[in-house]
């Protein structure tokens, strides 16, 4: 305290004005050290808060009835029923204000917030490194609910980053397998070129050949083409806009940007052989057109537009998408989306994509001693997923779901009081994802084939679109086509020094094959020299931190066997 | 018009066509904003809006007003502006007349200032130091680690310098005191150094955003251009793959747009006020005797 009046003395001095002394005099620290919270009958009692980071756009969407951030039907029921106030106290926009947020808080200028959702592999490294986070392994083991254990088992890999030396530091936030990517496609054309849906190259070459040529929208213009995806920062964007099953016909599960186990050895995709097969078929279409010419410069969330527009035939990405694009059906008469699955390679396998387990990890500040009322909250939270408890149905209602007339319903403007759009919870809750359990759609595979909707997940299922509903019972059908990336670990110390430039040379190598200006045989040359310029040193320290990871039995010491 | 010989009008041609030019690529931007702003969801996501808006519809303007966080944001913006550029100028004056005297040490205390412009802290000890100060999540953390910047200085200074000497030594005779010689003479004298700082000034506090996002835990306390910031940058989010709660949640483009027009709005109706000021204010203190 005493520091910090000489600081303020100079501060004023420099300032000359007394007004603004006296508006800085609060910012007293908070030292509420609350009496020992008791668990009584499953609540806290005095209450006592957990005060987390989080990671949020918080101007898009908006809350409603005045609410805030901090002060929402969440944490008050939370407050309410458990006695557990959540409270966010370090907030950042997107993942690098994030990040350089909780960069700045490990200075030690503030407190670090008791729980920390990561989404970085490198910060995770330098969270365990700066001793700032808490070893739970026992937590684990002792306080982890027994449906939430279940889950966790089932994803033993999502561990691997926060691993050390047999001791565990945090755990995947929700760790659960996503959807898959379903290929959507203009039915109309089909229709009108009397086509079927391509399940083959071959075919998937005929269909958008004819999508340029023969005119599938009738306006006498050759004014489209056949299938549109972003180029500009992987050939393997993981969820919209995605070519990667393409290079997966060639290459089975060698997929571009990941990392394979092929026997036990993990190996880097984007080096196989059979890419350049790949790439001499997409340099053949995108010389007659079938391809979006600006393929290179479009990430993948303006890649769709030309869809949107009526252009493009073919999109791929996982079943929401349908959601953004249906726009088309709008804007041109006549337009249909239907969801098919994506084509089979050339050796008559399916082709395969990368799937996503978690979102992050959660860490903890080592000063947080409630391990236990954190577990209480995070499996309430899961209430919704399985169906049960408060959160039966969702998570409020009048929020993002209501009960009207004795039905529960999920379409905002049928509730009570109607909504524009439905409120997303994420917004409120305590991560920015909600827990599921869902898988790939299992929901919407279990309504495609009878099952009454009478849970809250099915209920929210069966209210989506058709074309989404297909698209997730789609996802679900083929969930074996979907591979984790099996490296989640920090960059390698070769990776820090050389990995920037490696993935860049691959880009541009494959842009430029794609876009005619190289040989093809610029592949060749690239694979030697992605060896030669540290692929080979990456290769080896990636295999070493995979050995390591898989070495402690981590999950018999979390009771997670 | 006496010069018309054909290398002049041909300058004169390629002059106008020149500015012409870049005249239309400073506002067809904003129109397209404005189209944007006033069309359709589906339109503008089928990339069919150019400079016409289609599929007339203000929805996108009455959502922004609507949105309570796009209102407190307009409003804490307007207060760190005219809080910020009154505390700044305040300071800029009094520094600025007393350094345009000569005096013993004034070089040294320019130095002092120059330093300042040349070398700076960084982020990491600016943090700490304003979270110390305990400024954090007030609008002073926004207000005054910029108040006083030394090329603003250094421009008061020179405008200050231009003032007749013979006018102060005038009104010393009359009997004022330095305070009244800055508030009644130098200060009326310079008013178009004033205003080109403070515009300065004014445009700088309304555009900076990373500060806000720094240095407040709260969105609600944001400015609006860190508003802006977020609501814009997350459209090219390419890590969102797990987040289709993020999706669904993110911002139309067309009340990004209508946002991003109405803030841009209130620092263009200031401008032309305060352009007149502008070439004198720039020039005036370049000119030496």
């Amino acid at each position: 305290m005493k520091k910090r009046n000489d600081l303020w003395k100079m501060v004023s001095m420099v300032m000359l004005s007394a007004a603004l002394v006296a508006g800085c005099s609060k910012g007293e620290t908070a030292s509420e050290t609350a009496p020992a919270s008791v668990l009584k009958d499953g609540k806290y009692d005095p209450p006592f808060t957990i005060t987390i980071a989080k990671q949020q756009d918080e101007n898009a969407g908006k809350y409603i009835n005045g609410e805030t951030l901090n002060d929402n039907v969440l944490t008050r029921w939370g407050e309410q029923n458990l006695g557990i106030k959540i409270q966010t106290t370090l907030l950042g926009g997107d993942a690098s204000q994030y990040n350089t947020k909780l960069r700045l808080a490990l200075t030690g200028s503030e407190k670090l917030p008791d729980v920390l959702p990561v989404y970085d592999t490198m910060l995770v490294n330098d969270l365990i490194e700066s001793g700032q986070v808490k070893e739970i392994t026992e937590d684990i083991s002792t306080y982890m609910p027994d449906r939430i254990k279940e889950i966790y088992k089932q994803y033993p890999t999502t561990f691997n980053p926060v691993v050390r030396e047999g001791k565990v530091y945090g755990m995947a936030i929700a760790p659960n397998l996503t959807e898959g990517e379903v290929m959507l496609i203009r039915q109309d054309w089909l229709d009108r070129l009397n086509l079927k849906a391509p399940t083959t190259i071959d075919e998937f070459e005929q269909v958008i050949a004819a999508f340029t040529n023969e005119d599938p929208d009738g306006n006498g213009k050759k004014d489209t083409y056949g299938f549109t995806f972003s180029g500009k920062d992987s050939y393997n964007t993981g969820w919209v806009s995605d070519p990667v099953m393409i290079f997966s016909a060639y290459t089975g599960k060698h997929l571009p940007r990941q990392w394979h186990n092929d026997n036990g050895k993990l190996t880097y995709g984007s080096v196989a052989p059979g890419n350049k097969e790949a790439l001499a078929k997409l340099r053949d279409w995108y010389a007659e057109g079938y391809l979006n010419k600006e393929l290179a410069t479009q990430g993948a969330w303006d890649a769709l537009s030309d869809f949107t527009e009526g252009k493009a035939g073919i999109i791929i990405g996982r079943p929401w998408l349908y959601d953004s694009v249906k726009d088309v059906e709008k804007n041109v008469e006549g337009a249909k989306i239907s969801a098919y699955p994506t084509i089979q390679g050339v050796n008559g396998d399916k082709t395969y994509q990368s799937a996503q387990l978690n979102d992050g990890v959660f860490m903890f500040n080592k000063d947080f001693q409630n391990m236990e009322a954190f577990f209480l909250y995070y499996d309430k939270m899961y209430d919704a997923a399985f169906s049960t408890g408060d959160f039966k149905f969702g998570y409020a209602q009048g929020y993002d779901y209501d009960i009207v007339n004795d039905e529960v319903t999920f379409d905002p403007t049928k509730f009570n009081t109607p909504l524009e759009a439905v409120q997303g919870v994420g917004k409120m809750a305590f991560t920015k994802n909600t827990p599921s359990v869902d898988g790939p759609g299992q929901s919407y595979y279990d309504l495609a084939n009878g099952v009454k909707a009478d849970t809250g997940v099915l209920i929210q299922s069966a209210s989506k679109d058709q074309t989404t509903q297909d698209g997730y019972r789609i996802s679900y059908e083929n969930r074996d086509v979907l591979l984790p990336n099996e490296f989640n670990g920090p960059p390698t110390p070769t990776m820090q020094n050389v990995w920037e430039q490696l993935t860049t040379m691959e880009q541009e190598t494959f842009t430029k094959i794609i876009y005619g200006n190289e040989p093809l045989e610029a592949f060749d040359t690239f694979v030697k020299q992605w060896h030669e310029k540290g692929g080979d040193t990456v290769i080896e320290e990636v295999n070493e931190w995979y050995n390591q990871a898989s070495e402690t039995d981590v999950m018999t010491l979390m009771n997670l066997k | 018009m006496y010069h018309k010989t054909t290398g002049y009008r041909v300058f004169s041609y390629f002059n106008y066509a020149f500015m012409i030019l870049a005249g239309l690529a400073c506002f067809l931007p904003l129109l397209h904003l404005l189209a944007q702003s006033l069309s359709s969801k589906a339109a503008i996501s089928g990339n069919m809006v150019s400079f016409w808006p289609v599929g007339f519809n203000v929805d996108a303007y009455i959502k922004t007003f609507n949105n309570s966080n796009f209102n407190g944001a307009m409003l804490t913006s307007i207060t760190r502006t005219v809080l910020g550029t009154t505390i700044s100028m305040f300071i800029l004056t009094c520094a600025g007349y007393a350094l345009s005297k000569e005096f013993r040490g004034r070089n040294v205390l320019m130095w002092f200032f120059i330093f300042t412009m040349l070398f700076s802290g960084g982020l990491i000890p600016s943090y700490i130091l304003i979270t110390a100060l305990g400024l954090k999540d007030t609008i002073w953390a926004l207000v005054l680690p910029g108040a006083f910047g030394a090329y603003n200085l250094i421009l008061l200074v020179n405008f200050f310098k231009t003032i007749p000497k013979a006018l102060e030594e005038a009104a010393f005779i009359d009997g004022a005191s330095f305070f009244v010689i800055l508030s009644k003479i130098y200060l009326p004298l310079s008013l178009p150094g004033i205003a080109t700082v403070s515009l300065f000034i004014m445009v700088g506090h309304w555009n900076s955003w990373f500060d806000g996002i720094l240095y407040m835990s709260d969105a609600s306390k944001y400015p609006l251009a860190s508003f802006l910031q977020t609501v814009v940058v997350q459209s090219n989010m390419q890590n969102m793959a797990m987040s289709q709660s993020e999706v669904a949640a993110m911002s139309e483009q067309s009340i990004k747009a209508a946002q991003i027009f109405v803030s841009t709005l209130p620092i263009i109706l200031v401008y032309p006020f305060l352009q007149r000021y502008f070439v004198k204010g720039i020039v005036l203190g370049a000119v030496k005797e």
